[in-house]
C-alpha cells in the first residue's frame, strides 16, 4: 500500500524544509549564539555547506538504490539483522527527538500564556494532532505541509521584518564571534541542525526517482539554511549579544517587539498560531515515521495498531525531565551534538556496506558462472 | 448500551481493516499497473510466499468443493427457487391475450389500484379482428397522446384497406398503425412494466408474444424557474426542475455538443428511479466515468427519491464534514463543469444535479464568477474566504482572546469589552453558546415556519436576541456583533452543504478556544486540515491543486486570472484534452509579421 503513495517535489521539499526549520521557533537562534557568539549566522552557513557536501556524498552512494529507504538498504547490507539494527537506531533517535520536542513545544506554550496549566494537559493537545496526523498517514501530512509551509514562512518573515526598527548592524561585530575555532572546528557538530535530512532517507520510496531524491535534499537544505541563517542574523541584530544569549524563545521575543501602530501592539499570539502549526507538522511527521520505521523494521503489515502504544510511550518519556531547562539541555547537549552521527554517518556506513555486498555478490556470481 | 460498547471496542482495540481497493483517478486505465523497477531479495521472498499461499488456497478450494458437493442438495433447491423467482420476474410475454391481461391485473392489483387504467379494444388485421388492450397509469400519462397516437389509429386506421399486408401483425402495428414517435417493442413483462411505471402506455395484442410501450408522459410538474439557492445577478436565470428529460435538455441546450453523452441508468430495486450520467466523451477521463457508473450500479436499495440520497450512497466518506460531491440547481454550472472534464448525475425528481469530482476550491466558487470580469470575481472569492473564516473561527477566537490572550486586545477596546461584560453573570463561553444555539434555532425555525409568519419570527428573534438579551444582562452587546458577523459569514458560503459543515465545526472551535486558547484552535485547524488533505472525491484529492500541488491549475482557484489566461482544464481531473483554449485565444490580438512598425506610426 505504502509504495503506491508518491509525493511531488514541492510536497517533499516543503515537508523537509519545515522539519529542518521548525527549530527556529524553539531555542535554535540562542543555541547558535551560545556556540559562536556574534558569528552565529556564519556558523549556520558553515554547517549548511558541510551538510550539502555530506549529502552530495550520500546521494552519490544512494544512486544504485533508487526507490529504497535506509531500512531496505540496511536489509541489503546485513540481511534481517542489518535491517533490524538500522531500524532500531532510527527508531530510538526518532522517539527521543519527538519526546523532547513535544515537551519543548508544550513548555513554550506554558511560558507564553498557559502559565498555570499542567504540562500534561498542554501536551495532550499536541499529542492529539500527532495521532491524527499519523493515523491519516504521511500523504495527508505532506499535503498539509505543502499548503502550510508558505504560510509559516510568511509568518516568520513578517516577524523578522516587523522588528526592523530594532536592527542595529553594529551588533554584528565581531563578525567571527567567539572565534574561528568555535565556528569552523567545534562548529562541525552543529551540522546536526540539518539532522532532519534523515527523514529524506525514509521517504525515498515515495519520491521514486534518484533525481527527485537529490533535488529534494539540496532544495530543502538550501531553503532551511536561508531560514536558519536569517533567524540567527536577526537574533544578533535585534538583541545585544548578552540578551541574545538569554532568550529562551528568541523568535517569540521578536514577535513581542512587533508594533503595528497604536492599535496592534501585542500580536504575538497570532504569530503563535504559525509556530504551533509548524510544531504540529514537525511532531506528526516525525511521529508517523516512528510507527512507519517500526512497521518496516519488523515487517508488520499495518502501522496503525502501533500508533497508540507509541503515543503513550512518547507522552511518558516527554514527562520524564523535571523541568524545561532539563528538557532543553537534553536536546542541546546530547541530541544537537551527536545526532549527526545517525543522520549522516550511519547512512554513509550502511550505504558503503550495502554497495560492497552487492559488488561482492556480483563478482561472486560472475566467478561461479 | 450495546452500541456504546461496540464504539468503545472499536476505539480501543485494533480491528484488521477490510481490504478495499480505493479508486485512484489515473490519466488512463493502463496506468493502473505499476511497473516493477527492480527485483530484490524481498520481492523474491514475497513471490515464494505468494506461491505457497496460492498452493494452500487451491488445496483449500478442493476441500471446500468436496464439502460443497456434499451439502449442495439444499443449496441447489434454494438456487432453483431463486431462479424460478427471477424467471417469474422476467417471464416472457405470452401469445395469449387473456394470460397477459390476467398477469398485468395481478401485477398492478387491479381493480384495487384506482389509477391503473386498462382499456380493451379490437384491431382489424387482414380481415380478421384481433383483441388487444392498453394499460397506463392515470395522472402520469397524457390522455390526448394516448387517444390520438394509440387508440385512434389502432381502432380506426386498422380498418383501412392497406395494400401491402405481407408483413406480420407485430411489424404491421409498429410500421403501419401506431404513429407514435417513441414506440418500443419488449418481450418481457418487466421491461414493459418499467415503462408503464414511468409514464408509458403498454399495448398488448392477442396472438403475438411481444408488447409495445409508447412514451406518453404527462404528469404535473413545475416549470423551469429561477434557481432558489444559487441566485446570480449576471448570468442565466434558469434552474433545474424535477423532470429528468427537461433537465438533460437544459444542459444540452447550453453545451450543444454531440460529444455530450447522456447515459440513462435506473437506481433502486423498487423505485427504478431514472437517472442520467452526463459527460463529454472526448474530454472526461474514461476511468472517472466508469467509476461513477460502477458506484451507481452497485447501489442495492429499494427506493432512491432524490439526488441527496444518491449523493450519500456514492460519496467517498460519510464522516467527513465537507461534501465530496457538488450539488447544484443551475444547468449552466453543470455545463461549465462538464466542459472542465467532470461527470454529472441527474436524478429524476430532484432539481439538484450532482457533479463529481469536486475539490475544496470548487465549493468556494459561485456560478457568477465565470460571467464577471476577473478582478470582481477575485474580490468576491476573497470575501467569501473571509466569510468562511468568520463563520468557522470568529466565535472560537472571541472566546480564546477574552479568556487567554487579553494582551492582544488594544487597551481602549478591552475597557469597552470589560465594561459591557460587567453585569453579565456567565463566562464568555456560556454566553456565546447561548447566542449561537438561539441563532441556530431561529435559522431552523425560519425555514420551517409558514411563509406569512416568517417576518414575525425575524422580528421576535431580533427583539429577543438583540435588545432584550442585552437589556436583561444575559449577553454583552459585543457578543451580539460577534454572532451576527458569524451568521453573515456563514451566509456568504456559496455551497449549502459546506455552510452546514462550518456551522457544525464552529461549535468544536468554541470548545477548543475555551479549553486552551489559540493552541486549541490550532489543534482543531490542524486536525481538520489533515482530514481534508486525506479526503478524496472520486479519486481526486480534496485539497488539490494546493495539496497535492498540480500543474497549471492556479489560474482559476482562489485568485481568478483573466479569461484568456485560463488556458488549461484542471490537471487533477486528468482530462483527455487538457487545453481548453488556444495559447492566443483572442485571435484579434495576434499581430501579423512585418506589420509591427505600422501600428505605431
Amino acid at each position: 500500500m505504502a509504495s503506491k503513495i508518491v509525493f511531488g517535489k514541492w510536497e517533499s521539499i516543503s515537508l523537509l524544509a519545515v522539519l529542518m526549520s521548525t527549530q527556529i521557533f524553539l531555542g535554535f537562534p540562542r543555541l547558535m549564539v551560545e556556540a559562536a557568539g556574534t558569528g552565529a549566522w556564519l556558523l549556520v552557513i558553515y554547517a549548511a555547506v558541510l551538510a550539502m557536501l555530506l549529502f552530495a556524498v550520500i546521494s552519490k552512494l544512494y544512486s544504485p538504490f533508487e526507490g529504497k529507504d535506509i531500512i531496505d538498504i540496511g536489509g541489503l547490507a546485513g540481511g534481517n539483522a542489518g535491517r533490524i539494527i538500522t531500524g532500531s537506531i532510527f527508531l530510538l533517535y526518532l522517539i527521543f527527538i519527538v519526546s523532547v520536542s513535544l515537551r519543548e513545544y508544550a513548555e513554550n506554550m506554558r511560558i507564553i500564556y498557559l502559565n498555570v496549566t499542567p504540562i500534561s494537559f498542554v501536551e495532550m493537545f499536541f499529542l492529539a494532532g500527532m495521532i491524527a496526523g499519523a493515523f491519516m498517514g504521511i500523504e495527508s501530512i505532506v499535503r498539509l505541509g505543502a499548503i502550510l509551509a508558505p504560510v509559516i514562512a510568511v509568518g516568520f518573515f513578517m516577524i523578522t521584518f516587523g522588528i526592523y526598527p530594532y536592527y542595529d548592524f553594529s551588533k554584528i561585530f565581531p563578525v567571527l564571534g567567539s572565534g574561528v575555532n568555535n565556528i569552523f572546528l567545534r562548529g562541525f557538530s552543529k551540522i546536526s541542525v540539518f539532522s532532519a535530512i534523515s527523514i529524506l532517507f525514509l521517504i525515498a520510496p515515495f519520491l521514486k526517482t534518484n533525481k527527485n531524491f537529490k533535488v529534494t535534499g539540496y532544495a530543502s537544505i538550501g531553503i532551511s539554511a536561508v531560514m536558519l541563517t536569517w533567524s540567527s542574523l536577526i537574533n544578533i541584530l535585534a538583541f545585544d549579544y548578552p540578551a541574545a544569549l538569554e532568550r529562551l524563545m528568541p523568535v517569540f521575543q521578536m514577535a513581542r517587539l512587533v508594533n503595528l501602530g497604536r492599535f496592534f501592539q501585542r500580536v504575538e499570539s497570532l504569530f503563535m498560531i504559525a509556530w504551533a502549526v509548524s510544531g504540529f507538522l514537525y511532531l506528526s511527521a516525525v511521529f508517523f515515521f516512528i510507527a512507519y520505521v517500526f512497521r518496516k523494521t519488523f515487517k508488520l503489515e499495518y502501522y496503525r495498531p502501533v500508533i497508540f502504544p507509541f503515543a503513550t510511550l512518547v507522552f511518558t518519556i516527554s514527562l520524564m525531565p523535571p523541568n524545561v531547562i532539563t528538557a532543553t539541555r537534553l536536546e542541546i547537549d546530547y541530541f544537537r551534538n551527536y545526532v549527526w552521527i545517525i543522520s549522516f554517518v550511519l547512512p554513509i556506513v550502511v550505504l558503503l556496506i550495502a554497495r560492497a555486498r552487492i559488488k561482492a555478490s556480483k563478482t561472486g556470481g560472475a566467478e561461479n558462472a | 448500551m450495546a452500541g456504546l460498547k461496540d464504539t468503545l471496542k472499536r476505539l480501543l482495540f485494533f480491528r484488521e481493516p477490510e481490504k478495499i481497493e480505493k479508486f485512484i483517478l489515473k490519466e488512463n486505465s493502463t496506468d493502473r499497473k505499476i511497473p516493477e523497477t527492480s527485483i530484490t531479495n524481498d520481492d523474491l521472498q514475497n513471490k515464494e510466499e505468494q506461491k505457497n499461499r496460492e498452493k494452500n488456497e487451491t488445496q483449500n478450494k478442493k476441500k471446500n468443493e468436496d464439502l460443497l458437493l456434499k451439502n449442495s442438495g439444499k443449496e441447489k433447491q434454494d438456487a432453483q427457487k431463486n431462479k424460478k423467482k427471477e424467471s417469474e420476474d422476467k417471464s416472457e410475454i405470452s401469445t395469449s391475450l387473456s394470460d397477459n391481461l390476467e398477469y398485468m391485473k395481478k401485477i398492478y392489483t387491479v381493480p384495487i389500484n384506482g389509477d391503473v387504467v386498462i382499456r380493451e379494444f379490437k384491431i382489424t388485421f387482414k380481415d380478421k379482428t384481433v383483441d388487444a388492450f392498453i394499460i397506463f397509469i392515470d395522472g402520469m400519462t397524457n390522455g390526448t397522446v394516448i387517444n390520438t397516437n394509440m387508440l385512434q389509429p389502432l381502432m380506426l386506421l386498422s380498418n383501412l384497406n392497406i395494400k401491402d399486408v405481407s408483413e406480420g401483425l407485430e411489424e404491421h402495428i409498429k410500421n403501419r398503425l401506431v404513429p407514435h414517435n417513441q414506440l418500443k417493442i419488449f418481450r418481457s413483462y418487466k421491461d414493459v412494466i418499467d415503462q408503464i411505471n414511468f409514464g408509458g402506455c403498454g399495448l398488448f395484442v392477442d396472438g403475438i408474444d411481444v408488447a409495445y410501450a409508447a412514451d406518453a408522459k404527462g404528469w404535473e410538474h413545475r416549470g423551469v424557474e429561477r434557481p432558489n439557492t444559487e441566485m446570480v445577478i449576471r448570468g442565466p436565470q434558469e434552474g433545474f426542475t424535477e423532470v429528468l428529460r427537461a433537465n438533460t435538455a437544459l444542459v444540452r441546450k447550453i453545451l450543444k455538443d454531440e460529444d455530450l453523452i447522456v447515459e440513462d441508468i435506473a437506481v433502486g430495486k423498487r423505485s427504478r428511479t431514472p437517472c442520467a450520467i452526463l459527460y463529454i466523451k472526448d474530454i472526461t477521463n474514461d476511468s472517472l466515468v466508469e467509476e461513477v457508473r460502477k458506484r451507481i450500479k452497485s447501489i442495492r436499495v429499494d427506493y432512491v427519491l432524490d439526488s441527496g440520497e444518491l449523493e450519500q450512497y456514492i460519496e467517498e466518506s460519510s464522516f467527513l464534514p465537507a461534501p465530496q460531491i457538488f450539488a447544484t440547481e443551475r444547468p449552466d454550472r453543470v455545463a461549465y463543469m462538464l466542459a472542465q472534464g467532470r461527470v454529472a448525475v441527474i436524478v429524476h425528481g430532484s432539481p439538484f444535479a450532482l457533479v463529481m469530482p469536486v475539490t475544496g476550491t470548487d465549493l468556494v466558487h459561485s456560478a457568477e464568477d465565470v460571467y464577471i470580469r476577473f478582478p470582481y470575481a477575485t474580490l468576491l472569492r476573497l470575501i467569501r474566504i473571509l466569510g468562511i473564516f468568520m463563520a468557522l473561527l470568529l466565535p472560537g477566537f472571541y472566546v480564546a482572546i477574552t479568556n487567554y490572550h487579553q494582551e492582544m486586545i488594544p487597551t481602549d477596546l478591552i475597557f469597552a469589552i470589560s465594561a459591557s461584560r460587567e453585569k453579565v453573570p456567565f463566562p464568555s463561553v456560556v454566553e456565546i453558546l447561548i447566542m449561537e444555539v438561539s441563532f441556530e434555532l431561529i435559522r431552523e425555525a425560519g425555514i420551517r415556519i409558514p411563509g406569512p409568519i416568517g417576518p414575525t419570527l425575524g422580528i421576535i428573534g431580533a427583539l429577543i436576541l438583540g435588545q432584550a438579551a442585552v437589556a436583561a444582562n444575559i449577553v454583552s452587546p459585543i457578543l451580539i456583533i460577534i454572532v451576527a458577523v458569524t451568521g453573515i459569514g456563514s451566509f456568504a458560503v456559496p455551497n449549502f452543504s459546506l455552510a452546514f459543515a462550518f456551522r457544525i465545526m464552529r461549535f468544536a472551535f468554541i470548545f477548543l478556544g475555551a479549553a486552551i486558547g489559540f493552541l486549541g484552535i490550532t489543534t482543531g485547524v490542524f486536525v481538520m486540515g489533515i482530514a481534508l488533505c486525506a479526503a478524496k472525491s472520486f479519486g481526486v484529492p480534496f485539497m488539490a491543486p494546493f495539496g497535492p500541488r498540480t500543474a497549471g491549475s492556479f489560474a482559476n482557484q482562489i485568485i481568478r486570472a483573466p479569461i484568456w489566461k485560463q488556458e488549461k482544464r484542471d490537471d487533477y481531473v486528468n482530462p483527455k484534452d487538457i487545453r481548453r483554449q488556444a495559447k492566443i485565444s483572442r485571435g484579434w490580438i495576434k499581430r501579423s509579421p512585418g506589420k509591427e512598425g505600422k501600428g505605431g506610426k
